[in-house]
């Protein structure tokens, strides 16, 4: 079953086409990859899922994108966000403690009020995220001193406290050690029992290793979409094959 | 070796222009010192402060500044109560709302609103909003503490506007984009999220305004009535601390008790906006980490 559904997309910075009529489909709790070099408008398909690309003023667009049938640009911005949450490439803490950074948006929402409930968001966000046996006695320090994948898990159990439908991780482990990669990858593949989820990455490895289909995007235009274990064995087009395998980009 | 010895004078010039700055204020200090201890050891500091009557010429003189003390907290407070809130949100509205066009033209003309001289502030409020006071409030006279008030936070509102703007622009773009993704609306996001952020940058900004305006001299002298009463509310005529000084320097007899009770007054002065000052500081060396 689709989850997201794009038809026709482009996107356009200052009148110049970053993303030419696109049409591509996201299931319901799959991981989506989306590997390409350096402007292959990637990072536009991301923002655009969630309209942060609106604020930029220069950025316009055509087409159209459903999420569950209901076209995402007649939607409430704000609603919009909080079906569909977003990672990005630097992990930034909100300018308060651990536990204020996850109850933030819930209490924003009105999805919490009472002190009881906000304790089982930011434990049940926290374990979901796999940090809660790292930070449990500190939940009142500030969310600055953790370490960057700490932060990036913090970062996820943010998002995961207003329990999304979708989450986009923009490049989510490029400041990362490795270690902390495996940890974020792993907690990604856990969440899409609940969750459907898009990545966007510049680590070919990363996409083969946690995503359930790749998209290959070149020059604003996708080249292919397919399952990964399929794609990463034999792909169809000889751009898609140059570049997973290292040939350019 | 030439070019050894034109170095070292270079840097001997350049240190001398950085420590000219502490050089003066130090003079500065030590004069007012000097002038206000004689007094304090003939008046003694608890009448001089605690005094409520202020006769210099009288025999014998008086003279306590608790009325200046009172006047300036009074017409300071209230240029606050203006200045801080409307500084303050426009500031956002210039860093966050604005389009590109109106922000650049609002910027400039704030700067230009710190250039203009305070006898020309205090000369406009005496001709146009003095009269106005007057017979809005229906007192006897228009010069009070309240239009002093007024015409303060037009002067304190240039600091206080482009130094928050400065802290506000400064919160990285990245903790709005953080707030935004997780369905803040754009009012939350500043209120929770930038406000925040740029609070230490927005104290320091009040902060020096307040010294601009405890500073001030010219345009609380035309416009305050200079009365040296304890005031009972904002409509009466005060008199500052400063005014007094400016007033009456013309007046004494060099080294007479009146000259150094102005010193006094002066040192005072000095204190308090040293005091402002500093708070200022460790706010701004906050926000800069």
């Amino acid at each position: 079953m689709d989850k997201i559904k794009v038809e026709n997309l482009s996107c356009f910075y200052g009148g110049q086409c970053v993303l030419e009529s696109l049409d591509i489909n996201v299931v319901k709790n799959e991981i989506l990859t989306i590997i390409g070099p350096a402007n292959s408008g990637k990072t536009t398909f991301l923002r655009t899922l969630n309209r942060m690309s609106d604020l930029n003023t220069s950025y316009s667009r055509k087409g159209t994108v459903y999420l569950d049938d209901e076209n995402i640009f007649n939607m409430n911005m704000e609603k919009l966000r909080k079906r569909v949450g977003m990672l990005f490439a630097m992990p930034i803490p909100l300018p308060m403690t651990i536990y204020e950074n996850i109850v933030y948006a819930p209490k924003r929402l009105g999805l919490v009020s009472k002190k009881n409930e906000m304790d089982a968001v930011v434990e049940q966000a926290l374990k979901d995220a796999s940090l809660w046996d790292e930070v449990k006695d500190r939940l009142n320090s500030s969310g600055m001193k953790l370490s960057g994948g700490q932060q990036q898990r913090l970062c996820i159990a943010r998002i995961l406290a207003i329990n999304p439908e979708v989450i986009l991780f923009d490049e989510p482990c490029s400041g990362l050690d490795p270690i902390s990669t495996a940890k974020v990858e792993e907690s990604m593949i856990e969440l899409k029992e609940k969750y459907t989820i898009v990545l966007v990455t510049n680590n070919v490895k990363q996409a083969s290793r946690v995503g359930d289909r790749t998209a290959f995007f070149l020059m604003g235009k996708l080249v292919e979409i397919d399952k990964t274990g399929t794609m990463f064995v034999s792909p169809k087009q000889k751009q898609t094959e140059d570049y997973i395998t290292g040939r350019f980009g | 070796m030439k070019r050894k010895i034109i170095d070292t004078i270079i840097e001997k010039i350049i240190f001398f222009c950085g420590i000219l700055a502490i050089v003066f204020v130090t003079l500065i200090f030590g004069f007012l010192l000097k002038e206000g201890f004689a007094f304090f050891k003939e008046y003694g500091v608890i009448s001089f402060i605690a005094g409520k009557l202020w006769y210099p010429t009288s025999d014998p003189a008086q003279f306590g500044i608790l009325s200046m003390i009172v006047g300036s907290l009074l017409v300071t407070a209230g240029a606050c109560v203006i200045a801080v809130p409307i500084g303050i949100m426009a500031a956002l509205y210039i860093s966050e709302i604005a389009p590109k066009g109106v922000r650049d033209v609002l910027k400039s003309f704030i700067e230009l609103m710190a250039a203009v001289p305070s006898v020309v502030i205090g000369f406009v409020g005496m001709v146009t909003l003095v009269p106005l006071v007057r017979t809005i409030f229906d007192l006897p006279t228009g010069l009070t503490a309240f239009s002093g008030s007024i015409m303060l936070a037009f002067m304190a509102m240039p600091t206080i506007v482009t130094i928050s703007e400065d802290a506000i622009r400064s919160v990285p773009w990245s903790y709005k984009e953080g707030a935004l993704a997780l369905g803040a609306t754009k009012w939350q996001t500043i209120r929770r999220i930038v406000l925040k952020a740029a609070m230490p940058g927005i104290i320091a900004a009040v902060m020096l305004g307040i010294g601009r305006v405890v500073g001030e001299t010219m345009a609380v002298m035309m416009i305050t009535g200079n009365a040296a009463h304890i005031p009972s509310s904002i409509f009466e005529p005060v008199r500052t601390m400063t005014a007094t000084i400016a007033a009456e320097m013309g007046e004494t007899v060099r080294g007479g008790m009146h000259y150094r009770a102005l010193f006094a007054i002066g040192l005072v002065l000095f204190i308090i906006t040293f005091i402002v000052n500093f708070i200022a500081d460790l706010f701004l060396g906050k926000s800069k980490k």
